[in-house]
């Protein structure tokens, strides 16, 4: 049995899931993971896609060809592997979909987002899938700010209702030709699943503990192209609300949980926290130095590198 | 509901202007911002469409894969109501089936039917080398190449989901061909030639009763040298120039080949889509030379 740590909840599972915080202790977990039966259907639906169904407490995500996940109460994922599923399919599904719906199901507000630690606080790098935020993140360790979060993060609140980011991302997941540009042959470990050419890779710099941080600046991704020049500017604070529920991590969800409120409340505490920009820059490997240096810019001018670390 | 209609092209063969033309129907006082198009309609190897729905990562699937869930994405995309009458989408992908043998696009289950818009392979050469930054011949090779894909990389993620196309000729028998959705032929050359009714009688087809006032006034925001002059002043949002800063409206026009390419150029793309050429009506070299002689 394996112990993870993630948005600071303990994980049990019986199949291993590269990437996260190995949790110790035999307390009961918060969230248990297990092989077992999954029904291919879910009858009276509250609401449904093509491969999914849902009812308040339950939540059923079919992956063609890979397995079904079953969700129940935000506490348990039960998985069945079709027969055509490899090795390790499993554990990039559990990360790459289930465990950010689980998350949604417990009404915790959940991002698509890649982060570094900047004195002390979490910077956050939101976007779609394919929008760099992996890459950035990690070129960010390369230049020594540590890798709090890679592809999904949990925002939770301390007792004066100021954001709080946990540290969950341990491997950062690129593809081969991001890990050649950014030279970390040597620091590449094994395929996220056999079939891509998407590897986990071991940062430069990881969040030495698993301490909650503060939030700090939340930058959504664009690619600076056509009328879009490279920039990072803020948005008001409507659109800036926009911005962080279309970068929840299953934005689609949030309406069929009713959870609308809890990201209309995020913008207002991100706002007064860290603040959220929209960074604009060109989808190329050698714009990436020039893009840490606005970041570095950006963040002497809003006192962000300021303070005691 | 909100009646899905493809618009279905080889790439370079006039979609997006088609898509400007309809986008610009709405306009009353100035063009339509080229750059304010995306949320209209979007493209069927999109991924955010493809997230949304099936709420996965695509990143993390083969191009197979996804392939074999893009079908259940477009029968949710028909299902939706986006308070519109029609929603054009565009797809590049040649009409073909996943490796579980339903048609990718899902036949009637999907879109209602179809527009295809082709173009002169020969016209379609130089505009796919500048787009892809390629040459000419290398632009010639991929229109003769049946496994020739849109964003098929492997080693990153490509924008956007994998495209089939086949080879040009291939493309349009494919759509053609098929026998799941009606499909209206459209040539670029009879829309340059002939803009506003030919776009008229596409829309009709597609089910949307449109006025020559309203298509003429359309045309006349969507006209090429204004397309350009807002491209010029502020880019194309769908559109990554490298170096050079090349056009993405570049030339737009009809029978430019016969100034672009080589004798020996023509003749590659005559022997190699001959047939297809001569099915859409596009007289080729040797035809003339009869023609000329009789």
């Amino acid at each position: 049995m394996y112990r993870y740590r993630i948005a600071g909840l303990t994980v049990s599972s019986d199949v291993e899931i590269p990437g996260l915080h190995a949790a110790a202790g035999d307390e009961a977990a918060d969230v248990a993971i297990a092989l077992g039966a999954v029904q291919e259907r879910m009858d009276e639906a509250a609401a449904s896609g093509p491969n999914w169904a849902m009812t308040p407490g339950a939540f059923l995500l079919r992956v063609p060809g890979i397995a079904r996940f079953w969700l129940t109460g935000g506490a348990a994922i039960t998985y069945q592997p079709e027969p055509e599923a490899a090795p390790g399919d499993i554990a990039a599904f559990l990360t790459g979909a289930t465990f950010g719906i689980l998350l949604h199901q417990r009404g915790l507000v959940v991002l698509h987002a890649s982060g570094v630690a900047v004195n002390g606080h979490a910077v956050l790098f939101l976007g779609p899938s394919g929008a760099g935020k992996s890459t950035l993140a990690t070129a960010l360790a390369q230049r020594g700010y540590p890798l709090v979060t890679d592809d999904f993060c949990v925002v939770g609140a301390d007792g004066a209702g100021r954001p709080l980011i946990h540290p969950d991302g341990r491997l950062p997941k690129l593809w081969a030709q991001a890990i050649r540009h950014l030279d970390l042959a040597d620091r590449q470990g094994a395929a996220v699943r056999g079939r891509l050419s998407k590897f986990y890779v071991e940062p430069p710099q990881v969040a030495a503990s698993p301490a909650p941080l503060p939030c700090g600046p939340v930058y959504a991704l664009r690619e600076a192209r056509g009328p879009v020049r490279p920039g990072i500017e803020r948005p008001n604070i409507v659109d800036a609300a926009l911005l962080l529920r279309r970068n929840a991590y299953r934005a689609r969800l949030i309406k069929q949980m009713g959870q609308d409120e809890l990201y209309f409340r995020l913008a207002a505490a991100v706002g007064n926290a860290g603040g959220v920009f929209q960074l604009s820059r060109e989808l190329d490997f050698a714009a990436m130095p020039r893009v840490i240096d606005a970041l570095e810019r950006h963040w002497a001018e809003i006192g962000q590198l300021a303070g005691a670390a | 509901m909100t009646r899905l209609v493809w618009l279905a092209s080889y790439p370079k063969s006039g979609n997006t202007w088609f898509r400007l033309l309809a986008a610009n129907l709405s306009a009353a006082n100035e063009p339509v911002d080229i750059n304010d198009m995306g949320e209209r309609g979007g493209i069927a190897s999109g991924r955010d469409a493809f997230e949304f729905h099936t709420l996965l990562d695509s990143g993390l699937l083969t191009h197979d894969e996804a392939d074999t869930l893009r079908p259940r994405v477009y029968e949710s995309m028909a299902r939706e109501d986006d308070g519109e009458d029609l929603r054009l989408v565009k797809a590049h992908d040649a009409y073909l089936t996943t490796a579980l043998g339903e048609p990718l696009l899902v036949g009637a289950r999907g879109a209602e039917r179809a527009i295809l818009i082709v173009r002169d392979p020969r016209d379609v050469a130089p505009s796919l080398a500048n787009h892809r930054k390629i040459g000419l011949d290398a632009a010639i090779d991929f229109m003769a190449d049946p496994t020739a894909c849109f964003a098929a990389a492997t080693r990153a993620q490509p924008l956007q989901l994998r495209q089939r196309l086949l080879d040009w000729s291939g493309h349009a028998a494919s759509w053609l061909d098929q026998a799941d959705l009606p499909v209206h032929l459209v040539r670029y050359e009879d829309l340059r030639l002939a803009t506003s009714a030919t776009f008229v009688a596409a829309m009709a087809f597609a089910g949307r009763e449109v006025s020559v006032a309203d298509a003429e006034r359309a045309v006349e925001f969507a006209r090429f040298d204004r397309l350009q002059a807002q491209e010029r002043e502020r880019g194309f949002i769908e559109w990554r120039p490298r170096g050079g800063g090349a056009l993405f409206f570049r030339r737009g026009e009809a029978q430019a080949w016969r100034r672009e390419l080589t004798a020996e150029q023509v003749q590659r793309i005559e022997s190699a889509h001959g047939p297809m050429m001569r099915r859409l009506g596009y007289a080729l070299s040797a035809d003339e030379g009869v023609q000329q002689a009789v």
